[in-house]
């Protein structure tokens, strides 16, 4: 009797995230968060559950910035190996998106059919969700400050990741070993690391004026010294004081190259890849290391680059009309900063848009856009700037404070469009989190409708 | 005429947009053909308080804010002379912390630096608002975002303002920051100068006045830093 009711408690909590994800996609809004939400609550056991029927292992993506390119891009290196797989592609990373994806990707009567889940989680739902399941894995990409609000501070974040990695003591972490922050918890947990790196000095300029986190010690308090930043506190680093310093390098990138698209060799390989931004190769070079961890021997990598469509506004191309417009994510100032970059890599006149909201999943802190190097949009060949979304007086206001004149359009749509019909062809929109998902909505539309 | 802005430790208290505060004290100063000059800290550096006009103390983390406190006990006389001779001093978040005897936390005391009579004690859970307060003093309302689990009490000194929403020095009296000389310590960031050109313009002419004497500044466009200001004041007072 009793493993009757589990199991009807199974099936209906399924069945009711399956219709209630499919009405949201119906009326246009996203239901995965909420659909794991009313699973959890009906069947509290229900991630523990289907979790354990993956038949071989469990990867997670933690970081302050890549964790979705990452976790897209391991997933698709993991399907060029012939496997099944269980994952959160639309970024929902909190405890009921996790269980979404499971119970989302579950049969109705409450089976997996999954040889590996890989799930990004953000970084302090991990204590969370670790007791559902513990993964075998957790790539661990960098720590930036982000959503102070929510988290309070960086060192809050590190303390619940420690946590985390403290609860699952059997869990192989594969850390950038270039970001001190990331690797120092990787070295301290006790748990077992593998790194990845770009050992080389890639940028010839520093940016000394960039806000960088933990410039600190994290184990005696003494200022790191940099051979070299590649940006953001990204570089290669020791401490003078306590001997704490960048960790050997098992996957390292040589021969960098960005004129065109991305190239790098790791392993004795050469990898390319037709993306922008400099921070794409380290979430390359996570997914590559993550899989090869794993054991996988990768010998159709450069196909799943290939394919590999930037998804869910990560740098992702419309066309509308003849225009170019490339829409992208910044949440935070070292992501901002380096899709400043990824803008300015490109040489033609350009239009641009950016969109800040201030909702609870944004952080509804915006002070961020202060440590953010915005004078680098004083360029000639960026026509115009549109400031939009809930939080565009503040932006603008951040741009004067920089001499930089903008226009002033509330409304995302009517802001592309004004931006389409003044514009010189190629516009960028830069959003952050919650207005990503609107956005993507507005664009695919006009898309549609050209 | 020319003004000279320290920022100390900049490296180590950051958190909060600080940059902000520097460079809207930087642009309104120079919008007007007033020189300023931004003069950056370090931990170990010598100040000599003499040649600064404005002292800007930021926020940074517990664990910073412990690293900066040994290194204050070094230059809390100088720093000390500096407020009781009409010093101009912004202090933010931590910084404001700092300018007491002391923060008691979870992990011990901070020492501060006592140029204010007032202390902070750890409470839970943090306070985390977007924040408007009202001063007389100010022609419109003080805006900005409050983050901070330390509770303060300023002793009877004047505060920068009243609460009219969010939680301010404590969450308890209705207060939010502190005024003493010419000393501003308040927990608004977001940051709280270029939302609040009114504080901004009252920092700059204290300094000026206590440099040349005289401290008319010329009025500037401030449409977009009202309309950024009445924002926030509209959408969590007026609703």
């Amino acid at each position: 009797m009793m493993v009757k009711t589990m199991k009807l408690r199974r099936i209906t909590a399924i069945l009711t995230a399956k219709a209630l994800s499919f009405f949201c996609k119906i009326a246009g809004r996203q239901g995965v968060t909420m659909a794991g939400r009313i699973a959890l609550r009906i069947d509290p056991d229900i991630l523990k559950d289907l979790a354990a029927q993956v038949r071989e292992k469990i990867f997670v993506v933690c970081g302050t910035n890549g964790k979705t390119t990452t976790n897209n891009l391991l997933c698709s290196a993991v399907e060029s190996e012939g496997k099944k797989l269980i994952c959160n592609h639309t970024g929902s990373n909190m405890l009921a998106g996790v269980a979404a994806a499971f119970v989302l990707g579950a049969k109705w009567n409450g089976k997996l059919d999954a040889d590996y889940a890989c799930i990004e989680i953000d970084e302090a739902s991990t204590v969370r969700v670790f007791p559902h399941f513990t993964p075998d894995y957790m790539v661990l990409t960098n720590l930036f400050r982000d959503q102070l609000d929510r988290y309070g501070e960086i060192d809050i974040t590190m303390d619940l990741l420690d946590r985390a990695m403290k609860m699952a003591p059997d869990m192989t972490v594969i850390v950038n070993a270039d970001d001190a922050l990331s690797a120092y918890l990787a070295i301290e947990s006790g748990n077992k690391y593998v790194t990845y790196g770009i050992s080389e000095k890639v940028f010839d300029e520093q940016n000394i004026r960039e806000i960088r986190e933990g410039r600190f010690c994290k184990r005696c308090g003494e200022r790191l010294e940099y051979d070299f930043y590649h940006y953001s506190q990204i570089g290669v680093y020791h401490c003078p004081e306590c001997g704490f310093s960048r960790p050997a390098v098992n996957f390292d990138a040589s021969h960098i190259h960005m004129s065109n698209g991305l190239e790098f060799d790791v392993e004795g390989r050469h990898i390319a890849a037709d993306y922008r931004g400099f921070y794409n190769i380290y979430n390359i070079l996570a997914a590559y290391s993550a899989a090869r961890t794993a054991g996988m021997e990768l010998k159709r990598f450069d196909r799943v680059l290939q394919n590999f469509n930037p998804q869910n506004g990560r740098n992702e191309a419309f066309s509308i009309n003849g225009n170019k417009v490339l829409l992208n994510l910044a949440k935070n100032p070292a992501g901002f900063n380096q899709n400043i970059s990824s803008v300015m890599e490109d040489p033609n006149e350009k239009d641009l848009i950016i969109v800040i909201n201030d909702n609870a999943q944004d952080g509804t802190d915006i002070s961020w856009l202060w440590d953010v190097d915005f004078d680098r949009f004083a360029a000639d060949n960026i026509r115009s700037i549109t400031v939009s979304g809930i939080r565009c007086q503040d932006m603008r206001l951040r741009l004067k404070y920089v001499d930089i004149a903008a226009d002033l359009i509330g409304d995302v749509r009517t802001a592309i469009e004004k931006s389409l019909k003044n514009g010189c062809g190629n516009l960028y929109v830069l959003v952050n989190y919650t207005a990503l998902y609107s956005t993507h909505t507005i664009l695919k539309d006009m898309e549609g409708k050209a | 005429m020319k003004i000279t802005i320290g920022h100390l430790y900049p490296d180590l208290l950051n958190l909060y947009g600080d940059r902000g505060n520097i460079q809207c004290m930087k642009k309104r100063c120079e919008w007007r053909g007033i020189e300023a000059e931004v003069k950056e800290f370090q931990l170990t550096d010598a100040i000599d308080f003499s040649s600064l006009d404005i002292v800007l103390l930021g926020g940074g983390s517990d664990r910073e804010q412990m690293l900066v406190c040994d290194q204050l006990k070094t230059i809390q006389k100088d720093f000390k002379e500096y407020v009781e001779d009409n010093g101009v001093v912004i202090a933010v978040c931590g910084g404001y912390q700092l300018l007491g005897h002391y923060y008691d936390t979870s992990e011990g005391r901070i020492e501060g630096l006592s140029l204010v009579d007032l202390y902070t004690e750890q409470g839970s859970p943090r306070l985390i608002s977007n924040i408007v307060i009202e001063n007389e003093a100010f022609p419109y309302p003080i805006v900005g975002f409050e983050n901070h689990g330390g509770r303060t009490f300023i002793n009877g000194n004047k505060a920068l303002g009243k609460v009219s929403f969010g939680y301010g020095n404590n969450g308890q009296d209705k207060e939010e920051g502190v005024m003493y000389k010419n000393v501003i310590g308040t927990y608004l960031h977001g940051p709280l100068l270029p939302k609040n050109p009114h504080v901004c313009d009252h920092l700059l002419a204290r300094a000026l006045a206590k440099k040349y004497g005289r401290a008319e500044l010329e009025p500037l466009d401030d449409a977009q830093e009202k309309e950024a200001n009445e924002y926030i004041v509209h959408r969590f007072t007026k609703s």
